[in-house]
């Protein structure tokens, strides 16, 4: 079990990035916490490890993972979550999150966050996974929504409806992730208010911010490489009007810039509040 | 645990493919074919052909990335482009099976060697490959820190073996590689670099994982080639393998300098242990 305090409600994060180690080793910035990608850490990794000691030495260190593959067809991976949870033990993570997705299949790993079906048997599926992963890992763990470019013939029912009963019947953490709700709600065509109003913000553990890019025929692709466009900004404020608040997270994957700059764009958070 | 829906499997396994179906590179761009992807993948998606490309291109970006991001050298030498097309035959013979990107460029540099095949620059390369493949291996390191025997070891020091530190390697150099490695700054560019000059004679160098990046010293020959039998052999037997190679005139001084090599070898961390495991065996 966790002794970790909780991260403030109000809190404000960066996602612990190598580019930026020099200005965080030798300045430390004041930042609520930090989100280091759980896979970055996990295993032999001396150099990595090392550095993130450094770094939980100053400030809270919540994990973000990409590779748990909850909704994959094949079982989950006990020896991922054997590093997982002794990873999350080292830093004390006051909570872990992954996505409400799957990575891997026929043995073969994609390396990207892929959209399932929203049908009711997967409901089940991931929730029994989920709370599963939770009781392994001792604290709170929560599940984030995708960003994605296709929906399928076989779902029957909205991704916010499929999102909800999944984090109601593992017990576990909403990690709603303000960009990808409008990257798919523009990609789909579906109403993002819907989606604010489906989550219970009682159970949201953090939530992400994060820039996206237009291809040539308008899909908006997730690349992480861009501040938060002012649509995302809106909608984040919007739910903080309706649930806030709540910690809240920058990720910033490509093209990334000085530390300096990734604080003030993290700043606008606290503007966007109101 | 419940098990997932059989058709759970089909479709991601029919998403997979789609995912991984090569980048055409007819039109000198890496373009997506939709038209490849699994039709029973396409009408599940509701015939989403040009939204299920943007998780085939984000496959291979990505996954080239990784690969360039390790093997800068050898992209410099080669071009983006072409190194490009030597990533995708690897990615598509040895697809990644671990949720680790870690694991991704593992292996290629052998993959490489051999698909080079008769390359006009083929050593130059491939011994490029293996030098980012090194240095990879370092950064994976924390940084070196010195190690001697105890004073009371070093009686029976002759014959134990030094265990070699994974923190430091050994490099014989043939082409000038490492000046070009570590010159590199700036994007990547897709037309290759001219190939580095080849050496009249191979140099040794000392490649030492420090706070912060990988120090590249310099070893004599002498030093290059101890350092190197020491990793195989006990310390006697490398002393004499290294007096047999030499001639008269150089095996004058040999002494000495063995001296100052295996003292300096143990201030940069050459070593992290002594093994006296072979000793023992050789009592019994």
């Amino acid at each position: 079990m966790t002794t970790a305090a909780p991260i403030p409600r109000d809190a404000l994060g960066l996602g612990l990035r190598a580019a930026h180690y020099g200005h965080l080793l030798s300045r430390w910035p004041e930042v609520g916490y930090f989100e280091a990608m759980s896979e970055n850490f996990m295993g032999d990794k001396r150099a990595s490890l090392d550095r993130l000691d450094a770094v939980r030495a100053r400030y809270p260190v919540v994990l973000h993972g990409v590779g748990m593959n909850l909704l994959g067809h094949a079982p989950l991976d006990e020896s991922y979550l054997d590093a997982l949870c002794r990873l999350a033990d080292r830093v004390d993570a006051p909570f872990v999150t992954d996505h409400l997705c799957w990575t891997s299949a026929a043995g073969l790993s994609h390396h990207d966050l892929l959209p399932a079906p929203h049908a009711p048997e997967l409901v089940e599926l991931a929730a029994e996974r989920a709370a599963y992963v939770q009781r392994r890992l001792g604290r709170p763990f929560g599940l984030e929504n995708l960003s994605s470019y296709v929906s399928f013939e076989r779902s029957t029912m909205t991704e916010w409806d499929f999102y909800a009963a999944v984090v109601r019947e593992a017990g576990c953490w909403f990690m709603l992730d303000v960009n990808n709700l409008y990257v798919s709600s523009q990609n789909h065509g579906t109403d993002a208010d819907a989606y604010l109003r489906a989550i219970d913000f009682s159970r949201v553990l953090q939530v992400h911010l994060a820039g996206h890019s237009r291809e040539d025929d308008g899909t908006l692709v997730d690349t992480h490489d861009h501040p938060v466009a002012d649509a995302v900004w809106a909608l984040y404020a919007k739910a903080w009007r309706e649930g806030g608040p709540f910690p809240t997270l920058l990720e910033w994957d490509d093209r990334i810039p000085p530390m300096p700059e990734a604080l003030d764009e993290l700043q606008k958070a606290a503007r966007a509040r109101g | 645990m419940r098990d997932a829906p059989a058709w759970l499997a089909e479709l991601q396994a029919r998403f997979g493919e789609a995912m991984r179906t090569p980048l055409d590179r007819a039109s000198g761009t890496l373009t997506a074919t939709p038209a490849r992807y699994p039709a029973e993948l396409v009408r599940a998606t509701g015939g989403a052909e040009a939204r299920l490309a943007v998780y085939n291109r984000q496959y291979w970006f990505r996954l080239f990335t990784v690969l360039q991001t390790v093997f800068p050298l050898t992209v410099n030498l080669l071009g983006a482009w072409a190194f490009n097309d030597y990533a995708a035959r690897f990615l598509l013979a040895h697809p990644p099976t671990s949720w680790d990107l870690e694991h991704v460029p593992e292996g290629f540099e052998e993959f490489f060697a051999h698909e080079l095949g008769a390359h006009p620059h083929a050593e130059a390369l491939s011994s490029a490959a293996r030098l980012d493949a090194a240095w990879r291996a370092l950064l994976r390191e924390g940084p070196a820190v010195p190690f001697g025997p105890r004073a009371e070891d070093a009686a029976r020091l002759a014959d134990a073996r030094l265990v070699p530190s994974p923190s430091v390697l050994l490099w014989e150099e043939r082409w000038a590689l490492l000046e070009r490695k570590v010159s590199l700054v700036g994007p990547r560019v897709d037309e290759p670099a001219s190939p580095p000059p080849r050496h009249d004679a191979p140099r040794w160098w000392c490649l030492r994982r420090e706070q912060g990046g990988v120090r590249h010293l310099p070893l004599e020959p002498g030093e290059g080639a101890l350092l190197g039998l020491l990793r195989e052999r006990t310390v006697r037997d490398a002393l004499a393998a290294l007096e047999a190679s030499c001639d008269p005139e150089q095996r004058s001084g040999l002494p000495a300098k063995t001296q100052r090599w295996l003292a300096r070898g143990v201030e940069r961390g050459v070593w992290r242990a002594v093994d006296f495991e072979d000793q023992r065996r050789t009592q019994v």
